[in-house]
């Protein structure tokens, strides 16, 4: 009787590790396919920031102005306007949501697989020295997490980002709500996406929004923003990657709505943080003085730029642009 | 009355720092799934007598994993409460009595002093204002320990059945622990009593495939109710009760509906997962829910809702009180009295209390009405067993239960009448979204929604794990791969708590 319960016990034993360690297995090499198949669709993607990524990755823009910074860099620079008035091939790489961190790993990761631009225009922000406490939308990131100029800095800020890189699936859903995975997904299914962002540019509606409003209700007191050593260290780091490809740098501090500067209580520090980066070999051009910056109707917020202010922005800054270009290289102002 | 803002950040900060400590083994955790697996195989491969010292430590771990320091007062309250089991068998009369409170009193010491202490001295500090004196809230800021109030009311649920005689004083100390902290149903229940769980600790169980399977079938169920369902729905209903005052009714009404499948399938997938994973050992945890939304009346609906604690309330507070064997008034002072403690059980503030004392009203009031109603229905021409009648019934207890779940949610009782008064109000249908909750999740949300009901409605009609069970088994495999898959696919997976870990 007791053999009998023994055998049958060992019977069951292996029945349930056979079929579960089998139905693990198929799981598993399920979750390892269709991660592959999300990869490989988000990778052939042309529209979002992941098309944005694909063209970097691949080493297919090439642009000889690169414009990079946070979501103000990609709502404010019109890579078509710059091109028309300079005469450039131009491509704007800012980011939503982004700090210098992430800027400058996206420009790292564009200097390795691209020609090397002319000049890079960085964007700057109130917030340019803060640090990025948590990655906006990672989704974005985890198709190329094999990229160690974006792997390394994702892993300073989340040092969790490694089950993203080495669990199947684990970045698409755990680490994502925007169901990236739909979109990798549909990218093998006929009919463009439309792409959303020209040349990295992401232009915002004309209508002003409450966001400002709202976010006046929530002020005590007014805005400091932080200058954290890493941002400063940073900041260092990107003027000296230019420096060592020889690519000349550009800080431009892009319109940013009049009430909202005179909100932000240590903008002469930060000002003056942005002076000792530039440590008088990359210009600073700030337009906080800019001719519409009390005008909302330029504006989609406080920080962006809508449409029809980004046309007019752009417009301005390709004018200095291409007059500092043609003042650095007398051969190109002979040549037009 | 509203809580003190002294009280509000000491919940806030204990919230914080129990978020920080409780990500390392929720069941919806990464170490979850390594961790039981490993538990399991072992607890199959260690010879007989080594099973319940093995399921102890591995409860142990699971416990210490949260806030290891607390395993002292877990360690200290078994103690109390097995010693008092060994002594209520031995005595009698009065020093039996002694003893039973004796245990009471200390076990509901710890809990009065981590979950009630800062709420009793804040309404204290409260109530002497109104007075006119100032007198500062002595303030602990404990964090309270992980499960207290169900491994509390478990361990009194033991010494309590010893004292009635229904159940023998357990002298084995390592059995006792483990029918205290076996760590499925640690923190979050069910509330088991021992009649049913602690002689299974002596039971020889042989590992089988059916309780595996039907384990994990289970603890698949609770995984797409927790991460698909709540998970998904709370980015809403955080977003709308974090500051009512910014949403429009159409906002806060979803989010009140929302709430109500959250709450449901937050607790009741971690009691799915409980039950499921005590299953795939070979053990029988009690049911928690029987579909409470498929209610006719509140009553029914406390009988299908959080079944552990409801008859724990029933046999230990209400049927002591005089149950409704005392005439009318005295009845309804009884229900008044055991849900308010009901409510002030999941949680020290004012909102649960008053969450509780609303369901009180609501069975009263039912127990009021019940014959006009009755004769109302008649004269509609809607008998028992219309259908008509059972919708009517089934909306109307939803819809209380819903209001009542207003209270329970929100943070303050003014929040709450602000909810409750601007549900009508400027429904905006060009504004649903909220910051977290982007309105390409609605569609997933309502799916979900639309999923659990279907699997209910078929688990009702046929138990379709049976069902299942009958088809080819590629084509089983297939059905329950795609389950696995969707789960994994439309999970939220953000480290959320479960909701009840907080009581």
């Amino acid at each position: 009787m007791e053999l009998n319960s023994s055998t049958s016990s060992s019977s069951e034993g292996k029945l349930v590790v056979s079929r579960v360690g089998g139905f693990l297995a198929i799981v598993a090499l399920l979750t390892f396919a269709l991660d592959a198949a999300i990869t490989a669709g988000l990778r052939r993607l042309p529209a979002s920031p992941f098309g944005i990524t694909n063209r970097i990755v691949e080493g297919t823009i090439n642009a000889n102005i690169v414009i990079s910074g946070s979501s103000r860099a990609a709502s404010h620079y019109d890579p078509r306007i710059i091109q028309k008035m300079t005469g450039e091939k131009a491509f704007n790489l800012g980011r939503n949501g982004s700090q210098t961190d992430m800027q400058l790993a996206v420009l790292k990761a564009y200097l390795k697989h691209n020609r090397k631009p002319a000049i890079v225009v960085h964007n700057l922000d109130a917030f340019t020295f803060q640090t990025t406490r948590e990655v906006y939308n990672p989704a974005q990131y985890v198709p190329y997490l094999r990229e160690n100029d974006l792997y390394q800095p994702l892993r300073k800020i989340n040092p969790q980002i490694w089950k993203s890189r080495y669990l199947p699936l684990y970045g698409y859903v755990a680490e994502d709500m925007s169901f990236a995975w739909i979109r990798g997904l549909r990218a093998f299914l006929p009919g463009q996406q439309s792409n959303e962002l020209i040349d990295g540019y992401d232009p915002r509606p004309a209508k002003w929004t409450e966001d400002f409003a709202r976010y006046k209700t929530t002020l005590r007191a007014p805005v400091r923003w932080d200058i954290e050593p890493e941002g400063i260290r940073l900041m260092e780091d990107l003027v000296r990657v230019c420096r060592e490809h020889g690519i000349g740098l550009i800080f431009v501090y892009s319109p940013e709505y009049r009430e909202m500067q005179l909100l932000t209580a240590n903008r002469t520090d930060v000002f003056a943080a942005f002076q000792r980066v530039a440590s008088g070999v990359v210009p600073i051009w700030d337009y906080s003085a800019w001719p519409h910056a009390n005008d909302s109707s330029y504006f989609n917020n406080s920080q962006h730029l809508n449409e029809i202010g980004a046309t007019t922005f752009s417009t301005d800054f390709a004018k200095r642009l291409r007059q500092y270009l043609e003042a650095r290289d007398p051969e190109l102002r002979a040549a037009r | 009355m509203h809580v003190p803002a002294a009280g509000r950040a000491t919940f806030e900060r204990f919230c914080e720092l129990r978020h920080s400590f409780i990500l390392h083994m929720l069941f919806n955790s990464l170490e979850f799934a390594i961790y039981f697996p490993i538990v399991t195989a072992i607890y199959f491969l260690v010879p007989q007598v080594w099973r319940v010292r093995w399921l102890l430590a591995a409860s142990c771990v699971f416990y210490m994993a949260f806030i290891p320091a607390y395993i002292l007062i877990l360690l200290a309250t078994i103690l109390i409460d097995y010693t008092a089991g060994i002594y209520i068998g031995k005595l009698s009369g009065g020093k039996r009595k002694a003893v039973l409170w004796v245990s009471i009193v200390s076990t509901c010491l710890v809990l009065g002093v981590f979950k009630y202490f800062d709420f009793l001295t804040n309404s204290a500090a409260s109530l002497a204002g109104w007075f006119g004196w100032n007198v500062p809230p002595v303030v602990t800021g404990w964090i309270l320990p992980i499960g207290l109030s169900f491994h509390t009311f478990q361990s009194l649920s033991y010494v309590a059945e010893v004292y009635f005689g229904r159940q023998e004083p357990e002298r084995d100390f390592i059995v006792y622990a483990t029918y205290v902290m076996f760590f499925p149903q640690l923190v979050a229940g069910p509330i088991e009593r021992p009649q049913n769980l602690l002689h299974q600790f002596r039971e020889c169980y042989q590992l089988r495939y059916r309780d595996v399977t039907g384990g994990l079938q289970r603890m698949a169920w609770g995984f797409f109710k927790k991460l698909v369902v709540a998970d998904r729905l709370a980015l809403y209903v955080n977003d709308v009760y974090a500051a009512p005052s910014n949403y429009n009714g159409l906002q806060l009404t979803i989010a009140t509906l929302f709430f109500a499948y959250q709450i449901y399938c937050d607790f009741s997938g971690y009691s799915d997962i409980a039950i499921g994973a005590a299953q795939v050992m070979g053990f029988r945890l009690m049911e928690n829910f029987r579909t409470p939304y498929a209610s006719l009346s509140v009553s029914e609906f406390w009988r299908r809702w959080h079944i552990s604690l409801s008859t724990w309330f029933k046999d230990y507070v209400y049927v002591p009180l005089g149950g409704s064997r005392a005439g009318a008034t005295r009845h309804a002072c009884n229900l008044l009295i055991t849900f308010a403690i009901s409510g002030l059980w999941h949680g020290a503030n004012w909102t649960f209390v008053c969450w509780g004392l609303l369901n009180g009203l609501y069975l009263v009031a039912g127990s009021f009405t019940k014959e006009w109603r009755d004769r109302l229905f008649a004269a509609i021409g809607l008998g028992p067993a219309t259908l008509g009648r059972k919708g009517i019934m089934r909306a109307t207890t939803f819809l209380l239960i819903c209001l009542a779940w207003i209270i329970f949610r929100a943070q303050t009782l003014q929040d709450a009448a602000y909810v409750v008064t601007h549900l009508a109000n400027g429904w905006d249908f060009s504004a649903i979204a909220t910051p977290h909750f982007l309105l390409r999740q609605m569609p997933v949300a309502i799916a979900a929604i639309a999923a659990l009901e279907l699997g209910q409605s078929w688990q009702r009609a046929s138990s379709f794990t049976n069902v299942i069970r009958q088809w080819p088994m590629p084509v089983r495999w297939t059905a329950y791969a795609a389950f696995v898959m969707a789960v994994m696919l439309f999970g939220v997976y953000r480290g959320t708590e479960f909701i009840y870990f907080q009581f």
